[in-house]
């Protein structure tokens, strides 16, 4: 078999034997003889002052090495720099069941078990607010002095003129919709080990990080400590879905044990404590209102949005901003307005997930132009089809679209699932019912603004060429598992026509790799992989050089062969690579050519507050059927089939970009159908793999995945993202087919088999489909 | 996760090794697959100094058919039961519910006995240790309240195993080796409606067997309601076994699981036999299952749902082998 | 100098014992603690980092090994319980430094993105294949329905299962 190559092939993941035969070593792997046992108290009280936390007995018994606690770390951090309120061991108060109090590093786990025994807390217990509406009563004791009525941020604005949107449409429809919070679940349990040179005063620390770099930055100003003094590795990484791009509190609290013990500390989470640190996909109320001419054209939006998001403030103003920007993007929306709430309550900390802000407010805003299109008539493909973007184009709140491949995709969607001939004409009798339901969705390749804006490139990549005629590819984008590193060495390969046998990639560790802003917002492949096109080019170009000169004809006679290279007008004269290696060596020795992307200022999103989030270069788009099976007698949904269209731009790879859009699909049929959170009085129920339903196999359904390649202008090869979009397009489409299937619409997530089976049995008979929900807020406006 | 508290394990060769090894060690436990008791004790929610590991007890993996009934040790597992011949051809039941136990890793090492005798389990008790303190414990753990009920005296965790109530429908009687001797006793006078000590048991005893009937004309099934397609404990499980006569109900037996503190055999039944499977035979059906449903909120799923799909699911499952009787006996 | 953890003698019977079995066909004979679970006898005793703990006990199937050609849960197993059995971790199944058939099929079909489920999911699906050589989908589903993938949607993992039952009928 001959080896895949380059942009376009069905490359087996470049780490993918280590994984295979267990030689990969994630961070509960690496080899630490000697390391001390760190362990984590954490709050039992939802909501308290911290009066007092007593460490003196813990710190007499025998084979403590340290002891921390609040009080040795006075500098708040979070990722988001205007928003920094989180230390990694609580001062003065606690504000959710889970939040860390004190840390021990001993001799080994019964030590440091039997050490937080003995910490005493000293606390006033303080009224404590668990939803969202509770936490901003008037009365509400406030979780942070400085945030009026537990109100993190607030976002308020319009773009086009709604008013005159509403007035305008022949039919306009107001829908509550509600969707339960949810949580990464990745596979691997947050793990850290931090080794502290205590000679020297230099500190590594291997994390299980999306941005490492992130972590760098958190740790120099948590421990005070030189940036240059530290060193942040990330080993193989179990998955991270947006619960590692921020920096958790589990890694600045291993690192400050390693200094406190002077040595090395091992401090592995269980999958409990991986639940407390959550970061996930808030609960969320949505109203969302459209309003539509009566060919379906969208005249009007106006969405408004309540997320509960947890004690700390992390990525939370983030995910609020992009429910409101990323209505825009997807349609051609001539007027939208917005109105967001993050909400601060005595839950873990909200973040990041997957679809970052999207996934909610796209469940909403598909739900009811579904349900509008069914009054009008309409098609759910048609009204779709009305209200199409027309790319090149900017949206009303100064997003760029530059390529767009929605309409191929909903095409290819409709035909292979036989839309036309199966829609609302499945099986409508007996005790097994099934339906169709479709959904669009999008997302980012990246956030055009880095969280932290510092003037550099959004991304660079080195190439290390030397006398073994290698080339290794630097890079600090982490790959968690979903293939960076095997796209970037794709580029590289595809740009120098080389084996993959003579290119290793190294990626992620700061002594080594370059800085880059990590593996969040889908933006490795476009940003990172742009940098990657360019230091390849640039290294070609050297090549090509020294090929010219040892050949002693001028660049423009050379013809590059990638394993060799030849006068194009003499195919005789040829030099092998590593000829070309040897001497484009001579007289530099080693070469590293650097190659960058920058993303210009003009993709940085609008001029108003906020409009970097949202801003990109380029969106994936997603058209996607879902099947089901309804059990009408128990109301057991079950997902049949789900075939799925993806603009990606091009698939640099496309066995991963089926893998990706696989596994989105699916994280949005868990959300869907069976995840949720649970607390008791703040405390968490379902904080382990029974209660918390991550979906077996055996309920897990064939997807179909179909590339569009819209060949993205800015994307490197005309590639764009693939892992997220897929994600947020299935909650609504899964309602769509319940409702063709049994007559009614769900507007709660997820939808479970009790809501289906209440509702079945609520529903008479004859009745029309009628809208089911929780907290049902139906009107005409 | 947490390793295991120090213990000593023992290794008794014979089950009447394993008793007297009880008697020295009263407040021991008894390790068969370890499925259930080795995350508990992970957990901390089991403290012993003393294991006693069943594993090379070769008497309790006897599996053989005798004249009129199955005998099966209860060092069986769940794999083996639910592949065995006779078990699926005379007591479907018994290998659904076998087959349906969490996932087939688990089945492997899971036995009869560690099903039947399955830890009862509640969303205050199957939680972490500091989870189970923040909460102030419960009557399970020592304190005085219970969590699911504040002013019960007593607690309400839930029995979830599903073999239980497979073998209560098929008629089982259990073999209990104790110091003094051998007793066997009908299945369903194996359990007690208590969440702390939900079996008749005393602690010198040791579950060493059960004896199924093969009888002919019966029809049987198991079916629970679940949150995923494997995995789960059942939310409610309900093991049905028909006979019937020409259009009449000649028997009915109907026993369900995780909706108590014990598996619940339902009783008024009996007053069916003779009549056909009418609309008045599912309504006696479905008032008799919701009075043997005592659930309590034990898990994340609210007992509204559980108590209203079960006999929903009951209901079903009879019709079915209703159906299925008429056509084997055509 | 301080004596915490291990070396306090806090309880009255011997820490550990010996522990005679085969481990990826090699007999081993190790001073094991009888508390010890087979994943931290397997990880911290022998190094066979490959099996995964993924949760607070057998709740993801991360850590499936084989015992006697079964799949086992190894943090649901103490060590000693398995004296004189045979252990197969992922770190055995590759033959002469290549790919088992099960490996190379999840390498090449994309059964594995971030991996960390992978040698349960590989050592499952072993278990399988060694009773049902041409397994279809439904009975590769059921083998694998105590093993959680949270990247692949599991729909490339099947495939992978399938390609190897393909190349093990070649």
């Amino acid at each position: 078999m001959t080896a895949p190559r380059g942009v376009g092939a069905r490359l087996p993941f470049v780490d993918g034997i280590e994984k295979v035969t267990g030689a990969a070593r994630y961070t509960a792997d690496l080899s630490s003889t000697g390391a001390l046992v760190g362990r984590i108290l954490r709050s039992p009280y939802a909501h308290a002052e911290l009066l007092e936390v007593d460490i003196s007995e813990a710190l007499k018994l025998p084979g403590v090495r340290a002891v921390v606690t609040g009080a040795d770390c006075d500098q708040p951090y979070g990722v988001i720099p205007i928003a920094q309120n989180e230390f990694p061991l609580a001062r003065d108060r606690v504000r959710y069941y889970g939040d860390p109090v004190a840390a021990v590093a001993a001799v080994d786990e019964v030590t440091a078990i039997e050490a937080l025994s003995r910490i005493r807390l000293r606390v006033r217990e303080l009224p404590a607010f668990f939803s969202s509406a509770d936490a901003r009563k008037p009365n509400a004791v406030l979780l942070h002095d400085n945030k009026p009525g537990n109100i993190e941020r607030e976002v308020h604005n319009e773009f086009g003129d709604t008013d005159a949107g509403f007035a305008q449409a022949d039919v306009v429809r107001e829908e509550l919709y509600e969707c339960a919070e949810v949580h990464h679940a990745m596979m691997e349990p947050d793990a850290a080990l931090a080794v502290f040179d205590a000679e020297r005063g230099h500190l590594t620390l291997y994390s299980v990080s999306q941005v490492p770099y992130y972590v760098h930055l958190t740790l120099a100003r948590c421990l005070k400590m030189e940036m240059a003094h530290i060193r942040v590795i990330k080993p193989f990484v179990g998955g991270g879905f947006g619960h590692r791009t921020e920096v958790l509190n589990f890694e600045v609290i291993c690192a400050m044990l390693a200094r406190a013990a002077r040595g090395t500390v091992r401090l592995v989470l269980s999958r409990e404590e991986t639940f407390l640190t959550h970061r996930g996909r808030p609960e969320s109320q949505i109203r969302m209102k459209l309003g539509l001419a009566k060919d379906g054209r969208i005249t009007a939006c106006q969405a408004e949005v309540i997320q509960r998001g947890g004690a700390y403030g992390g990525y939370g103003l983030v995910t609020i901003l992009y429910s409101g920007a990323l209505l825009h993007g997807l349609y051609d929306l001539p007027a939208v307005k917005y109105d967001g709430y993050r909400v601060y309550s005595n839950t873990p900390p909200c973040g990041a997930m997957r679809g970052h802000g999207t996934v909610n407010i796209r469940f909403a805003f598909e739900s009811l132009l579904d349900a509008m299109a069914k009054e009008l008539g309409l098609d759910p493909f048609e009204v779709r089809r009305r209200n199409l973007l027309q790319a090149p184009t900017e949206t009303i709140n100064g997003l760029k679209v530059l390529s767009y491949g929605l309409p191929q995709c909903l095409d290819w969607v409709e035909k292979a699932s036989g839309w036309i001939e199966r829609h609302g004409q499945l099986e409508q009798k007996g005790p097994l019912r099934r339906g169709l339901g479709m959904g669009c969705s999008h997302f980012v390749s990246g956030s055009a603004k880095p969280v932290h804006w510092s003037g550099e490139p959004h991304a660079v990549i080195i190439l290390k060429l030397d006398f073994d005629a290698s080339v290794t590819i630097l890079t600090g984008a982490a790959d968690i598992g979903q293939g960076s590193s095997t796209i970037l060495t794709q580029i590289v390969a595809e740009v120098l026509g080389l084996g993959y046998d003579r290119l290793r990639i190294v990626a992620n560790d700061s002594a080594i790799t370059p800085k880059d802003n990590g593996s969040y917002s889908s933006r490795v492949t476009f940003m990172v992989g742009n940098a990657a096109l360019d230091a390849a080019e640039n290294l070609k170009r050297l090549l090509v050089t020294a090929a010219a000169r040892r050949l002693k004809v001028s660049v423009a006679e050379i013809e590059w062969l990638g394993e060799a290279a030849i006068v194009a007008a003499d195919p005789e004269r040829r030099i092998s690579f590593t000829e070309v290696v040897e001497e484009a060596l001579v007289g530099t020795g080693t070469l590293l050519i650097k190659g960058t992307f920058t993303c210009p200022p003009e993709f940085q999103g609008g001029k108003h507050r906020g409009g970097a989030v949202g801003s990109t270069m380029g969106f994936s788009y997603t058209a996607q059927v879902v099947e089901v099976s309804v059990d009408m007698d128990l109301g057991k949904v079950a997902v049949e089939k789900v075939w799925a269209a993806i603009d990606c731009g091009l698939a640099i790879n496309p066995m991963s970009v089926e893998g990706q859009v696989q596994g989105a699909i699916w994280m949005g049929m868990g959300q869907a159908i069976s995840e949720e959170t649970v607390y008791e009085q703040g405390r968490h129920q379902a904080a382990n793999l029974l209660d918390y339903r991550v979906p077996t196999i055996v309920e897990s359904p064939d997807i179909d995945v179909h590339i569009v390649e819209s060949l993205d202008p800015n994307g490197p090869f005309g590639a764009k993202e693939a892992s997220e979009g897929p994600l947020s397009g299935f909650p609504s489409a899964l309602a769509a087919a319940v409702e063709d299937a049994i007559g009614i619409r769900f507007t709660a997530l997820p939808i479970t088999q009790m809501r289906v089976f209440d509702a079945l049995q609520k529903k008479p008979q004859t009745t029309p489909p009628e809208s089911v929900s929780t907290a049902s807020a139906r009107g005409d406006t | 996760m947490a390793a295991l508290p120090d213990f000593q394990l023992l290794h008794p060769a014979t089950a009447s090794d394993a008793i007297r090894m009880r008697a020295l060690h009263p407040g021991s436990r008894y390790l068969a697959g370890g499925t259930d008791l080795l995350p508990n004790m992970r957990r901390g929610l089991v403290a012993t100094e003393v294991v006693i590991d069943l594993g090379g007890v070769d008497e309790l993996t006897d599996l053989h058919e005798e004249s009129s009934a199955l005998y099966i040790g209860a060092g069986v597992t769940l794999a083996v039961i639910a592949a065995n011949r006779t078990v699926q051809d005379r007591l479907p039941a018994l290998a659904q519910a076998a087959s349906g136990v969490a996932g087939p890793t688990h089945r492997v090492s899971a036995t009869l006995g560690g099903n039947l005798c399955l830890e009862t389990r509640c969303r205050f008790y199957n939680q972490s240790e500091s989870w189970r303190e923040a909460n102030a414990f419960c009557l399970k753990l020592g304190s005085d309240t219970c969590r699911v009920a504040t002013k019960s005296p007593r607690c309400y965790a839930a029995f979830s195993g599903d073999i239980a109530p497979a073998l209560m429908v098929l008629d089982a009687k259990v073999e209990v080796l104790g110091p003094l001797g051998t007793r066997v006793l009908p299945i369903s006078d194996f359990y007690r409606d208590d969440g702390i000590t939900w079996l008749a048991m005393t602690p010198d005893e040791l579950l060493v067997a059960v004896r199924v009937p093969l009888k002919t004309g019966w029809a049987s099934a198991y079916e629970k309601v679940r949150v995923r397609g494997a995995m789960d404990f059942p939310l409610a499980g309900v093991a049905v076994a028909l006979r019937r006569e020409n259009n009449t109900i000649a028997d009915l037996r109907i026993a369900l699981t995780g909706v108590s503190s014990r598996p619940e055999f339902v009783n008024g039944l009996d007053a069916l036999a003779g009549h056909p499977l009418d609309d008045t035979a599912l309504a006696i059906i479905t008032r008799r299952i919701k009075l043997g449903i005592k659930a309590m909120e034990t898990t994340l799923i609210e007992v509204p749902f559980r108590r209203r799909i079960t006999p929903v699911l009951a209901k079903r499952m009879v019709e079915r082998l209703w159906e299925m009787v008429s056509t084997s006996l055509s | 100098m301080d004596c915490g953890g291990w070396n306090d003698p806090r309880n009255g019977y011997p820490m550990k014992k010996i522990l005679r079995l085969s481990v990826n066909g090699k007999p081993r004979e190790d001073a094991v603690a009888e508390n010890a679970l087979l994943i931290d006898y397997l990880r911290d005793t022998l190094g066979l980092t490959g099996t995964k703990q993924g949760c607070d006990g057998g709740e993801c199937g991360a850590c499936t090994v084989l015992v006697d050609s079964q799949p086992r849960l190894a943090c649901s197993t103490l060590a000693h319980s398995l004296a004189g059995r045979k252990v197969e971790t992922i770190e055995s199944l590759s033959h002469e430094g290549n790919l088992s058939r099960l490996q190379r099929a999840f390498h090449e079909h994309l059964g594995t993105q971030c991996g960390f489920c992978t040698p349960g999911m590989i050592m499952a699906a072993e278990a399988l294949l060694r009773t049902n050589p041409h397994p279809d989908r439904t009975a590769i589903r059921a083998a694998l329905a105590g093993n959680l993938c949270r990247c692949t949607g599991y729909v490339k993992i099947i495939e992978s299962v399938e390609a190897a039952a393909q190349e093990q009928s070649v």
